[in-house]
């Protein structure tokens, strides 16, 4: 409120100055009202392409110092550890790697009003809109959900179930937008 | 989460202002009260909600153009690698021909989305904790819902939310989901084995996770209901040439119970490394707290318990088939109702290494 007073008193005060110095060349700029300063909407919106690669071939060295994804006995990839009882063992995401790449994935925020078959007039809020890029491509991603007795693969005492290993390569698609949205009543 | 917050402010600003009144200016360090299991109970926080507009997924294997998506790690129960290939996964809109045309379809309805929120226990009978909960879309009303099995069902027909495509609204909220693979066992491998729904709704299905206190542990409850006008299963050549008589079940509908508030689900990884699902059996009563006649013994609670366990529909699964056919030939519907799980065990073994100990 008080920005707004306060600006509005700024622009009349220029207004003034141009009027009294009209060889300044103030004259062009025009007040906007409160109305049309409500229509004005910055370009928003974020474009996003890119790759994300999880140790894809092992990093720049392989050798038995830096170690190798050859070596079988050690683990290549990320592995993510979570555990669900206390002192019990461990559920895990293991040996994660390989590249995914997009192009186009966009994030903006977006009114929604109308469409959805009636349901964006009932909803008329605003929404995070998550663009999917129509095309992720996977390039030799690899990971497997295993149940394992400790944290770590060099910890002692390892023993490990692997559940299922998952492999995928090429064009996934993956169209659409992801609408995120809070519920409830905070 | 409301509470904590409006009890915190309104702390702060009292014993700020009391603060500035007695002693004028202090240094205040806020005091920060840790909330009991109680109270953290009550906190109920804003969830966030999950649509998908336009939404289409289809992945496969498709060697010659460099596609390829396998699922392996498993073991035969001779020992060979048993390898899954997935020649083609997809969700898109109903009317997908099997998956020959794929369209766009809306996941979740703005009004009633995919759902990532922390719940009051206490309103869905877990005492004093709060609870995760990855949910699809809820139920709703009779009155104002649609029905979960009819690709043409109109608002007021039934308890689903997710509306299914018409000429009016394309995509609908119902997909077409497909999955199309084969499976090998060292070298033998399998005809492909194709699977498709055909405009399918799981509204209802949640997924509860919370811990326990006495055992320290993670548990759950899952509730997984799936609603099909067609569901069928083939067999066809590798090549694709010739296919099996088709299994097709019409309206199938899976409403799938795991755990409840009196007997959750636990997970655990034991000191082997091998996963466990676990339902715990319920207790037996005691002496006496239940008559000899089945009614009311010495102890209402007790009565009240197991009458809720015996009678309540949510601890139930079913299955309902309305009608199997396999070819040409039809056989009927068939019925699955009331199943109450009493004790479940699971647990993963590692053939590997046992087939090396021996």
């Amino acid at each position: 409120m008080n920005f707004r007073t306060y600006s509005s008193g700024v622009l009349r005060l220029l207004s003034v100055l141009a009027l009294s110095f009209p060889g300044t060349g103030f004259g062009e700029m025009a007040q906007l009202d409160d109305g049309d300063l409500a229509s004005v909407s910055g370009q928003g919106g974020i474009y996003l392409s890119g790759d994300i690669s999880i140790n894809e071939l092992g990093g720049p060295v392989q050798n038995s110092y830096f170690g190798s994804c050859a070596d079988t006995s050690k683990k290549c990839g990320a592995r993510l550890a979570y555990r669900l009882k206390e002192g019990g063992g461990w559920m895990v995401l293991d040996e994660i790697r390989g590249k995914f790449s997009f192009e186009g994935l966009t994030l903006r925020v977006r009114a929604v009003d109308d469409g959805f078959a009636g349901d964006g007039q009932l909803f008329n809020r605003d929404v995070l809109e998550i663009g999917l890029p129509n095309i992720v491509r996977y390039d030799s991603v690899e990971f497997k959900l295993a149940a394992s007795s400790t944290a770590r693969p060099t910890d002692p005492g390892f023993q490990q179930t692997d559940i299922i290993a998952v492999e995928m390569q090429g064009d996934v698609i993956l169209e659409g937008n992801l609408l995120v949205f809070p519920t409830g009543n905070p | 989460m409301p509470k904590f917050s409006r009890t915190t402010t309104t702390v702060a600003s009292s014993f700020l202002v009391g603060c500035l009144a007695a002693f004028g200016y202090q240094a205040a360090n806020a005091e920060l009260e840790s909330l009991t299991e109680t109270e953290l109970s009550e906190v109920d926080g804003a969830g966030i909600g999950v649509v998908l507009e336009d939404f289409k997924f289809a992945h496969g294997t498709d060697v010659e153009n460099g596609r390829i998506f396998k699922i392996g790690g498993l073991k035969s129960a001779d020992g060979r690698d048993v390898e899954v290939v997935v020649n083609k996964l997809y969700i898109a809109g109903a009317n997908s021909n099997y998956g020959e045309s794929l369209s766009p379809v809306n996941l979740g309805r703005l009004i009633n989305p995919y759902k990532i929120d922390v719940i009051d226990g206490n309103d869905i009978g877990i005492d004093d904790k709060a609870v995760l909960e990855f949910a699809a879309p809820a139920m709703m009303a009779a009155t104002e819902g649609f029905d979960c099995m009819s690709a043409s069902a109109v608002a007021g027909s039934g308890t689903c939310s997710s509306r299914p495509s018409s000429e009016s609204y394309e995509n609908g909220e119902r997909p077409d989901i497909g999955l199309q693979m084969n499976v090998a066992v060292g070298d033998d491998r399998s005809a492909n084995i194709n699977i498709h729904a055909k405009s399918a709704v799981i509204d209802g299905s949640y997924l509860r996770l919370w811990g326990d206190n006495e055992r320290r542990q993670m548990v759950g409850q899952f509730k997984l209901n799936f609603y099909t006008p067609e569901l069928s299963i083939n067999a066809c050549e590798q090549n694709g040439s010739t296919c099996g008589s088709r299994i097709l079940m019409q309206d199938f509908a899976l409403e799938l119970a795991l755990g409840n508030t009196l007997q959750p689900m636990f997970f655990d990884v034991d000191g082997t490394g091998n996963f466990v699902v676990e339902v715990a059996s319920i207790r037996k009563p005691q002496a006496g707290e239940i008559g000899a006649d089945g009614l009311q013994g010495s102890s209402t609670e007790t009565w009240d318990f197991y009458e809720d366990y015996y009678t309540n529909p949510d601890y139930r699964s079913n299955l309902t088939v309305g009608n199997l056919s396999v070819g040409d030939r039809d056989f009927g519907s068939s019925r699955i109702e009331g199943m109450l799980i009493q004790h479940l065990n699971i647990k993963t073994r590692d053939l590997a290494h046992e087939l090396s100990n021996l």
